[in-house]
């Protein structure tokens, strides 16, 4: 009666591992994912929180994208003026000696690099 | 100055009848000869310094006078003035202190009337100023499209 006792309770015991087993194997990768990158989440918001820059008083004004990336007004016409005077020379030397090559020759205009 | 562009080909005496026509300008530096659409009704030879000729591009919603060609001792400006319907288009200003000397076309007009030879000799110089001018900016158009269109296929 032991032995049958016994034999059930190690039975019962493998079914237990084998059901563990097969719910491991068979469990999806973002389930898998899910609990650590919650953790990760709390982890950068920790980070973020003590990375984040001191702010005296008010935020710095946000510029337009434009505005940014402009260059000044007197650099441009420089840039479009140095343009024009190689792309003069440039055709006059096409002119000297017409050929399909000088007319397609290369810049090192700025303004078009 | 009998050198000048306008007046190749015509013997010593010739030329300076033709610039004894014109009447001597000074300008100082950023003086403006002419400007876009005014009426024109001089040509102008070139008999010292340099001038700039500009046309009016917009730059960040802003209208600047943008450099196209310069014109030095030698050279001829206002070809406009020969050529209906008589409107400079384009401004000329003095990039230095200049000299030139502006010739009427009415005063021409005449002096070729009566000298026929002259006045074929400074046609044939004038179509060669403009047929000169026309090929440059002809190659400068075309480097400008083939950019363009290298841009379209990158």
């Amino acid at each position: 009666m032991e032995m049958l006792l016994m034999g059930a309770c190690l039975s019962v015991f493998g079914l237990a591992v084998a059901c563990l087993a097969f719910g491991a194997a068979t469990r999806t990768p973002e389930q898998t994912a899910a609990a650590p990158a919650a953790l990760k989440k709390e982890v950068v918001k920790e980070a973020v929180k003590v990375a984040a820059p001191a702010r005296f008083f008010v935020d710095p004004p946000a510029l337009p994208m434009a505005a940014r990336t402009r260059v000044p007004i007197e650099a441009l016409l420089l840039q479009i003026e140095n343009h024009i005077r190689l792309e003069h020379a440039a055709a006059e030397c096409f002119l000297e000696s017409p050929d399909a090559s000088l007319l397609h020759s290369r810049t090192i205009s700025p303004l078009v690099n | 100055m009998v050198n000048a562009d306008l007046l190749k080909g015509l013997a010593k005496d010739e030329a300076a009848a033709v610039l004894g026509l014109g009447k001597r300008m000074v300008l100082n530096t950023g003086a403006e000869l002419f400007r876009l659409g005014d009426a024109a009704d001089s040509i102008y030879l070139v008999t010292r310094g340099r001038l700039r000729l500009t046309l009016p591009m917009q730059v960040y919603s802003r209208q600047e006078d943008v450099l196209v060609e310069e014109r030095a001792t030698g050279q001829t400006v206002g070809w406009s003035a020969l050529i209906p319907p008589y409107r400079y288009t384009l401004t000329a200003t003095a990039a230095l202190d200049t000299e030139a000397i502006g010739l009427r076309r009415d005063a021409l007009k005449d002096y070729f009337a009566a000298h026929p030879g002259t006045g074929y000799v400074v046609s044939l110089n004038l179509s060669t100023v403009i047929g000169q001018r026309l090929q440059l900016f002809q190659a400068m158009w075309l480097r400008e499209v083939q950019r363009m269109v290298e841009m379209r296929c990158a």
